[in-house]
């Protein structure tokens, strides 16, 4: 068998088909043409595509339009027209996670990127050996388990016994800067108005290390000789960053903020953990993709759910166009 | 005004010491060239003018002030870097600009100034693109343009044309010759190429493992090398050394007998001789010491010829204008040196006469 993929391989290689559907054809129960061979060999992809890609998608869409009792087979569906468009739109709640969503997708995402290229650039200059190993420290919550991570934080965010809590009570012992902070343990997860920014503190911890990852690959491509032709022409360490640095992370900045934006607008999975699942109370950690779930598979509305992804994807796709405009390169520099 | 004053100028990474003392003087309005092989400290003597490399040893002066800690902005001197280090995301006009608007400068002052720079360079028309819309030779122009705009006392060139194709490079060097003469202001050149130091520098200062080898003007080095290196350096092909031979060899005998012909000879008996490819002459077979052809190259016109003499290792090139293309390899020849042309070193390397 072995030796059978690596002779197809070869033959591959050599860009030889006819050589390959002789091979082919010594093992499967069919013979296949040489013109074939290259579609008989991507049809693994292509058929995996369809099936979890492409479909869900088509669907989807055709939901859109549709009102359907999934428990009656594929025979109940109605179609509505935009009824499921004009509800999500008229839904208090899809407002409401929209909103939600917008405020998480701003308080974690903005300090991601003020916070990452500073430290990028200080990673840059200023570590030398130590570097990787940071680097490694910082990126280590983007790699883990989005369940290990909520189990960690509801338990440091832990009304009586939570690490949070704990150190704020000591700090209030501390005059002046004492009086600033609460003097009872706060409710971090139960009450409405500390949800959001408990969630975006978690989503921006998590994803800053992979900010600083993709800013400090970009800090090492701009030429060292850029810095000494600034500092002969009289720019201190601040215009440096500001006309140099700054310019030169552009293009990687434009790919972070997309990528901010769009992991942003979708945030799922820390909030749906950390409220178990409904949004907290008062629905204030309930994102979008929190509500379109629970509109599909706790109320059984697939339709509205579908719509209201729809919508989303929209709001998606115009956000990242507005990043795009705002920060791609000036015409003819890149 | 640019004076540029080396006293005992010394540079060590840790243990390491690259550059051991330079004393030198470039005068106001100069054309110096630096040159030497790789990593013989003459780019790192250059950085530590402009100020991109700390001095760790001696005094740096420019128009007699002491500028060794003064910031690289503040000591008058503007750098054209190998890599032009032109500011990609910058359109021309701005690259040009920006020393001065980093130095507060207005708006239409800025644009004043670089329209004038631009057009000495005949790149006005450039002035809106972006570096990456340019060839090697606009950019390197905006590069020289950069500099020009900040008005320095000193210019520093760092290996500016060796990114640039042959027939670019020599109408670039023109240029830069023109500019000199044009603008008045000294330049320092750094260069490996000993073609862009003889046909460029008022000086030349040869440098050698971070010490100078020799300073002086191009044709005074060439004629009168201080010593084997500087010999072996400045020249293509090669100037030929022979050292003295145990036995009587003829080549020695003869080539002494040419040195002894030079008016300036000394009384020293020297250790090494040199005769440079174009002083040694093909003569019949017979007359010269006999030699054979091992290789022989046409350039069109003249002929470089490779030639084995028995009795010693290693090659003699041989410069002939004459009868070229009628040696190939495997001739018999006679070769001498020309008289009053032999070069005499001692057994340090050092010039006797």
């Amino acid at each position: 068998m072995r030796q059978t993929a690596a002779a197809l391989l070869q033959a591959l290689a050599r860009r030889d088909l006819a050589a390959a559907s002789r091979i082919l054809t010594d093992v499967l129960p069919v013979r296949l043409s040489p013109a074939t061979v290259p579609y008989v060999l991507i049809s693994p992809f292509v058929l995996l595509f369809l099936v979890f890609s492409l479909f869900p998608l088509v669907f989807s869409l055709y939901l859109a339009f549709h009102v359907w009792e999934p428990t009656d087979g594929l025979a109940a569906m109605t179609y509505v027209g935009i009824d499921n468009f004009r509800f999500a739109l008229g839904d208090d709640w899809f407002w409401k996670s929209l909103g939600n969503t917008v405020w998480m997708a701003l308080a974690s995402g903005v300090p991601q990127h003020l916070v990452a290229i500073p430290l990028a650039c200080f990673l840059n200059s200023g570590l030398g050996r130590g570097r990787d190993l940071a680097v490694g420290v910082f990126f280590l919550p983007y790699i883990t388990s989005t369940v290990a991570i909520a189990i960690l934080f509801s338990s440091l965010f832990s009304t009586d016994y939570g690490l949070i809590n704990l150190a704020l009570a000591h700090l209030h012992g501390i005059p002046l800067l004492g009086t600033l902070l609460p003097a009872q343990p706060v409710d971090w997860m139960g009450r409405p108005e500390n949800i959001k920014p408990a969630i975006s503190l978690i989503v921006f911890w998590r994803y800053l290390g992979f900010n600083v990852v993709l800013y400090l690959a970009a800090l090492q491509t701009i030429p060292g000789d850029l810095y000494e032709a600034a500092r002969m022409d009289g720019a201190g360490w601040f215009r440096q960053f500001w006309f140099i640095t700054l310019p030169s992370l552009r293009p990687m900045l434009f790919f972070a903020v997309t990528l901010s934006v769009i992991g942003g607008l979708q945030l799922f999975e820390e909030p749906f953990i950390l409220t178990g699942g409904k949004g907290g109370s008062d629905q204030a950690g309930m994102s979008t993709a929190i509500y379109l779930y629970r509109t599909a598979f706790d109320f059984n509305d697939f339709g509205a759910a579908s719509a209201m992804s729809w919508l989303l994807f929209f709001l998606v796709a115009g956000l990242t166009y507005a990043t795009n405009r705002a920060f791609r390169p000036r015409a003819g520099s890149q | 005004m640019g004076q540029v004053t080396l006293r005992g100028i010394g540079k060590r990474y840790g243990s390491t010491e690259v550059i051991r003392g330079i004393d030198l003087e470039v005068q106001d309005g100069e054309f110096m060239v630096f040159v030497g092989p790789s990593g013989c400290g003459k780019s790192t003597t250059l950085r530590m003018i402009a100020g991109l490399e700390s001095i760790t040893a001696g005094e740096l002066l420019i128009d007699g002030k002491v500028v060794n800690t003064l910031h690289p902005a503040a000591r008058g001197t503007a750098m054209v870097f190998q890599s032009y280090a032109l500011y990609p995301h910058m359109t021309v006009a701005e690259n040009m600009g920006f020393a001065l608007r980093m130095a507060g400068i207005g708006a239409a002052e800025r644009a004043r100034q670089v329209g004038r720079a631009a057009e000495i360079l005949r790149i006005t028309e450039l002035l809106a693109r972006f570096p990456r819309e340019l060839s090697g030779g606009q950019r390197q122009r905006v590069a020289i343009g950069r500099a020009i705009v900040r008005k320095p006392s000193v210019f520093l060139f760092d290996e500016p044309l060796s990114n640039l194709d042959a027939a670019l490079r020599v109408d670039m060097r023109i240029e830069l010759t023109r500019l000199h003469a044009d603008l008045g202001t000294t330049m320092i050149y750094v260069t490996h190429d000993q073609v862009e130091a003889m046909t460029m520098g008022d000086r030349i200062a040869i440098f050698h493992e971070g010490r100078l080898a020799q300073v002086g003007a191009p044709l005074d080095l060439y004629h009168r090398p201080a010593n084997t290196f500087v010999a072996g350096f400045l020249g293509a092909p090669r100037i030929n050394l022979i050292d003295c031979p145990s036995a009587h060899h003829a080549l020695w005998q003869q080539w002494l007998q040419c040195q002894a012909d030079r008016p300036s000879a000394g009384r020293a008996a020297p250790s090494r001789l040199g005769v440079r490819p174009e002083h040694l002459q093909v003569v019949p077979v017979g007359s010269g010491v006999p030699a054979t052809v091992v290789m022989a190259e046409h350039l069109g016109d003249c002929s470089i010829l490779h030639v084995q003499v028995a009795g010693i290792a290693g090659l003699f090139n041989l410069k002939s204008v004459r009868d070229s293309g009628t040696f190939a390899a495997g001739t018999l020849i006679g070769i001498a040196a020309d008289a009053a042309s032999v070069l005499a070193f001692d057994a340090d390397g050092r010039r006797l006469a």
